[in-house]
């Protein structure tokens, strides 16, 4: 297969199927099957794409033909078709759970396949303006899954969210004008190029629009606001696919935005983001302890964890942003276990659930400790004695922190007597459960067979720091 | 609504949709595209729903359609992107290429970038028009489950003009 059929296929064939079955009942079992089939061939083409990056090369194709600057750049490098291929397998496992759980609204088979075809394709653009449109092709879709099973407390949230989201992609949309008025080109490695010569002054008002924005999707701290009301009602399922990828919108923005198109700004910013994310660890940690729901201090933990993503992109160079690769995909993976099992009731739940509460921690067999060393390693190459000492203390901090609320969960939701003829006595189909114990095995296979993940972090940051220049 | 807005409503109707194709067909050289057309077509059509309520509105032609037409107008606007790569050729790539025989219908270029317009004009003006039917029926229901004494209860304006 070509590289452009590959870059094609990802974001083509679940975008048509999609539209396909927006026009058939999603509550038939075939039809969730069928979306399940058509998002696992896109997985498969993900992944066969990272294979292909990973061993030759950025592969790009334009639309039409086009010379690059006149047609739309589609454009996969590893840190694009790393997320993409997260992302696409978060999502597949969320849908493959709710069917087999029951799929309780026409159009959900439908709309997850618009949130997968729309997140591919921001990952695997090189156009701005295309990052942005299929940036709201993806999040209109997450709005409307919010609300899915259309209790009070859901519309409620997916109203919020969408309001709080809407008023990030102005930001974003203004930004990327701003950015297209001082370059006169909307094409990314262009983009790149052009900005060295451009006023700084305008340069750093653009940077930090971006960086709002961006915060904005992710929920750092203090732009959370709104996330913990979004994720608490969502349905897991829908928590999983919100957290464990869509969140990675934020992620991969912050690495493509900062390390790679504006990345003198991102090092004139680094005390800025380092703090923020500083913040963002201590504040989300210290709410999840506080918290007693399950789903309500995955909600804060959320808020914590991206700090180490910021706290890693801060600290920059090929250490950090492969760190913040690296915890970006270990917590996505974390996140769609943990909102996963916390829906479920039944034998061997609990043990997946701790799993994922152990790689949350990074306590060692599971995938989490490689994300912590990770972001350990950037911390000590950190500028000089003081910071790096601070950095690791701060971590160390973190993590003890994410001990005692992962722990509490366990106590709260396992441990503890329920009470009797609660929602909890049903048992779960047993198919549900299989797939959040393969999920947790994949995460303890990740964690005993890390090389893949390095791999990938050490090459996506390398390509960054080459078409980025600073480092 | 009175008599002269439902007058100039009804007269209004053919020539949007006719002003729309055109827009449709005259792109390419000149400006217009699917978009334009789509959003000129669904003017027209809001417009009668504002001028004759409801339920008249549902009997035009094309409005029974509409919430399938924009799945269709997408549809056809991804073929248009895909059937080049299972080709073997860059996404989007036209036919006929770049100085091929081309077909001319009248004025109108017969050539693929035509039909990804129609498609955009079928998503552009099937979500318009079916967000405002869906939109009218929720008024309608909620009227209808009100009951007959809803001005007791402060109904606005607008639902009663909709009844009468």
């Amino acid at each position: 297969m070509t590289g452009s059929t590959l870059l094609v296929l990802p974001v083509g064939l679940p975008w048509a199927l999609a539209v396909a079955l927006a026009l058939l009942n999603g509550r038939r079992p075939w039809v969730g099957w069928l979306a399940v089939a058509g998002l696992g061939a896109s997985l498969v083409s993900v992944v066969m794409l990272t294979f292909r990056v990973l061993r030759e090369g950025p592969v790009e194709t334009v639309t039409g033909g086009w010379p690059a600057g006149v047609g739309i750049v589609l454009r996969a490098d590893v840190l694009g078709a790393t997320f993409a291929a997260v992302s696409v397998g978060v999502i597949l496992v969320s849908l493959v759970y709710e069917v087999f759980v029951g799929v309780r609204s026409r159009t959900f088979p439908a709309l997850v396949l618009f949130l997968a075809a729309g997140l591919s394709g921001l990952f695997l653009t090189g156009d701005v303006f295309n990052f942005y449109v299929f940036f709201e092709v993806s999040m209109t879709a997450a709005y409307i899954l919010t609300g899915y099973r259309e209790q009070d407390y859901q519309v409620r949230g997916a109203f919020i969210f969408a309001v709080v989201n809407l008023l990030g992609s102005v930001i974003f949309l203004i930004a990327i004008a701003a950015l297209y008025h001082v370059t006169g080109t909307l094409e990314m490695a262009t983009v790149a190029e052009r900005v060295r010569e451009v006023n700084p002054n305008s340069l750093i008002t653009i940077a930090t629009a971006i960086f709002v924005a961006f915060s904005l999707k992710l929920g750092l701290f203090p732009f959370h606001f709104w996330l913990p009301v979004v994720y608490v009602g969502s349905h897991a399922p829908v928590a999983a696919i919100l957290s464990g990828a869509l969140a990675n919108i934020g992620n991969y923005g912050l690495l493509r935005f900062g390390g790679d198109i504006l990345s003198e700004e991102l090092a004139l910013g680094a005390t800025a983001v380092l703090v923020l994310g500083s913040a963002s660890i201590i504040y989300g940690a210290l709410q999840a302890i506080s918290r007693r729901e399950p789903s309500e201090v995955l909600a804060y933990s959320t808020i914590g964890q991206v700090g180490y993503v910021l706290v890693a992109l801060g600290i920059g160079g090929t250490v950090g942003f492969s760190a913040a690769l690296i915890y970006a995909v270990v917590n996505s993976l974390n996140k769609a276990l943990l909102f996963l099992v916390a829906g479920l009731r039944g034998p061997f739940v609990a043990a997946a659930f701790a799993v994922g509460a152990f790689s949350l921690m990074g306590v060692p067999p599971a995938v989490g400790f490689i994300g912590k060393i990770a972001v350990f390693k950037a911390g000590l190459a950190a500028g000089g004695v003081i910071q790096a000492t601070l950095l690791v203390a701060l971590i160390f901090l973190g993590s003890a922190l994410s001990f005692v609320y992962a722990l509490q969960i366990y106590q709260r939701a396992f441990l503890a007597k329920e009470p009797q003829g609660g929602l909890w006595d049903k048992t779960s189909p047993w198919t549900a459960r299989a797939l959040v114990v393969a999920l947790a095995a994949l995460v303890l296979a990740m964690g005993l067979w890390p090389e893949p993940l390095l791999v990938l972090g050490e090459e996506a940051a390398t390509n960054l720091i080459e078409s980025g220049g600073s480092p | 609504m009175g008599v002269m807005p439902r007058t100039v409503a009804k007269l209004l109707f053919l020539p949007t949709l006719v002003a729309a194709v055109a827009i449709l067909v005259k792109g390419y050289a000149q400006t217009g595209d699917g978009f334009s057309a789509g959003v000129v077509a669904s003017l027209g059509m809001v417009l009668q729903y504002l001028a004759f309520g409801r339920r008249e509105a549902e009997k035009l032609p094309l409005v029974g359609f509409a919430g399938r037409g924009a799945f269709v107008g997408l549809l056809i606007g991804l073929l248009v992107a895909a059937v080049p790569v299972a080709l073997g050729d860059p996404v989007f790539n036209h036919y006929p290429g770049p100085g091929a025989h081309v077909v001319y219908l009248g004025t109108l270029e017969l050539i693929t970038p035509v039909l990804f317009d129609v498609g955009v004009f079928l998503l552009v003006f099937g979500f318009a028009v079916g967000s405002v039917r869906a939109i009218a029926n929720t008024i309608t229901r909620e009227e209808e489950y009100r009951g007959p004494d809803a001005d007791d209860l402060g109904v606005e304006d607008l639902a009663k003009g909709e009844r009468r």
